[in-house]
């Protein structure tokens, strides 16, 4: 019987008279890969916000290993769309960058920051700012930032959505490597189809007007994965399977 | 390297030096009387040959600009910062501000006189009331563009509301910043120059300037302001220079080494 790590109780959030999300109960995994993927306005990324502590759900619980974390910060990794690098500190500076926001930086952290990124093919740029890098490493940056604080479970909001597709590819094979070294749980959100399949081993999809879910899917496809992945008989079929809940039954 | 340097100090002094080619030019060319105008060579001998009475004068104005730029930039930093932080501040201090900007300082002179009298807080109290503004206006701007998503992360880190303003806020606002202490530094000299005009009652730069155009000394009228506009240059300049300073990541791509605290590696 696998551990549950995070648990929504009935979290449910309305915005102004517009339900951003509407009551949610929802059980994740220790160590699982756990993409949601719906459309804009189906409330994903306020269901992020509500875990992350940055907004107070109307009602219900968020509940990390057994805590009640509702409407507090400072329990789980979180990364967006936007890498929010600064371009004050170098590529070392900033990994350490969330340890240096609630306590002083020692050299251990800073240790462990050039550790990281050895190994995840940053060890050149350590000293480097952000502006003299690609979109994709400093999406990797932003990461290593995520992960270096610790927490078990790491929130990644649409983190690939302004990458080209060749290099969203290889940063998704990245991620699910440093996924399977590092054994944290991710919660994933993409409006992108193919890319919460190729990731994950279950999928939530959610639904606007009023936000909710709509689907929780076992993702029974093979690790590990690769271009060939995309390829498969299953894949398909769960694409089309998550599509037609996301487009009212098209397929 | 070199061609960049050539662009960035040579230009500019190829450009000053014009501007005393074509002053000599109109001079010469008009047959300017020279107690109207004096040629560029005339007004530099007048301060050359004055030296030994010019300097302590000059370390004077110097004096008043530093003293009141430091405390009009540190009181414009902090208002803008409270300003910032609470809206009521805000809404109370802004109209206060606009209307003491609004005053022409050479009528303000006058008063600081009787209140304060003469010696150099008067002229202090001049160059900071010139300097805070546009820092302040700057840093307020700058602090309430700050990207609400890099806050927002830092608020999921569990960042204290300080150690955000740190680590966040005051180095996401330091172009702005820098705008306003550059706009104040200009204007420094002014403050100190006018503060002299109207409360000095022994020596200094400004009251030197006035003897000079009394005794109908053209030269050293064109001679002084040449030296007023240079220490305002100068010190302008030394802010240009602190911003090179400590914004290294506007200009290079690698940090220098003092820049990264007990690290030992990356092949850079």
């Amino acid at each position: 019987m696998p551990t549950t790590l995070l648990e929504l109780r009935g979290v449910g959030k309305v915005f102004g008279g517009t339900v951003a999300l509407s009551a949610t109960s929802l059980a994740i995994e220790e160590g699982s890969f756990v993409a949601i993927v719906g459309p804009s306005g189906c409330g994903k990324s306020t269901m992020f916000n509500i875990i992350a502590g940055l907004v107070a759900p109307d009602g219900g619980d968020v509940v990390l290993r057994g805590a009640t974390i509702t409407a507090t910060t400072g329990h789980v990794g979180y990364m967006l769309q936007k890498d929010l690098l600064v371009p004050w500190r170098t590529v070392e500076d900033n990994i350490t960058m969330a340890t240096r926001l609630t306590r002083r930086v020692t050299d251990e952290d800073r240790a462990e920051a050039r550790r990281v990124a050895r190994q995840y093919g940053l060890g050149e740029f350590l000293r480097h700012y952000p502006s003299a890098l690609s979109g994709g490493m400093r999406q990797r940056v932003a990461f290593m930032r995520t992960l270096v604080t610790h927490h078990e479970l790491l929130l990644l909001d649409e983190p690939f959505g302004a990458l080209d597709a060749q290099t969203r590819l290889e940063m998704q094979e990245w991620l699910l490597q440093v996924w399977k070294d590092t054994g944290r749980t991710v919660l994933f959100i993409t409006h992108d189809v193919d890319e919460s399949i190729f990731l994950s081993d279950r999928i939530v999809v959610m639904s606007p007007r009023p936000g909710r879910v709509v689907a929780d899917l076992a993702n029974p496809l093979a690790r590990p994965r690769g271009i060939h992945t995309l390829l498969e008989p299953d894949f398909i079929a769960l694409k089309a399977k998550v599509l037609g809940l996301l487009h009212g039954g098209a397929a | 390297m070199r061609r960049r340097v050539l662009l960035n100090v040579g230009v500019p002094i190829l450009s000053l030096v014009l501007v005393l080619v074509v002053w000599q030019l109109i001079v010469v060319g008009f047959h300017v009387a020279s107690y109207i105008a004096p040629r560029p060579r005339e007004a530099i001998t007048s301060v050359t040959s004055q030296w030994s009475t010019l300097w302590p004068l000059i370390l004077g104005t110097i004096r008043e600009t530093i003293y009141g730029y430091v405390i009009g930039a540190a009181l414009g930093f902090v208002l803008g910062v409270v300003m910032a932080k609470i809206a009521i501040v805000q809404r109370l201090v802004y109209p206060v501000i606009l209307v003491s900007q609004a005053v022409p300082v050479i009528a303000l002179a006058p008063v600081l006189v009787i209140i304060l009298g003469f010696g150099i807080v008067p002229k202090i109290v001049i160059v900071t009331w010139i300097v805070f503004f546009p820092v302040t206006v700057n840093v307020l701007d700058g602090l309430g563009h700050v990207d609400p998503d890099l806050k927002n992360l830092a608020r999921v880190y569990g960042a204290s509301r300080w150690r955000t303003f740190v680590q966040i806020e005051v180095p996401a606002s330091t172009t702005p910043l820098f705008s306003g202490l550059k706009i104040g530094a200009i204007y420094a000299v002014t403050g100190a120059i006018i503060g002299e005009l109207a409360a000095s009652e022994g020596n200094s730069l400004a009251l030197y300037q006035e003897h000079a155009n009394s005794n109908l000394n053209t030269a050293a009228v064109y001679g002084t302001t040449m030296v007023m506009t240079l220490i305002g240059i100068a010190w302008f300049l030394l802010v240009v220079g602190l911003e090179i300073w400590s914004t290294p990541w506007q200009r290079r791509t690698v940090a220098r080494r003092r820049w990264r605290r007990g690290s030992d590696g990356g092949a850079g």
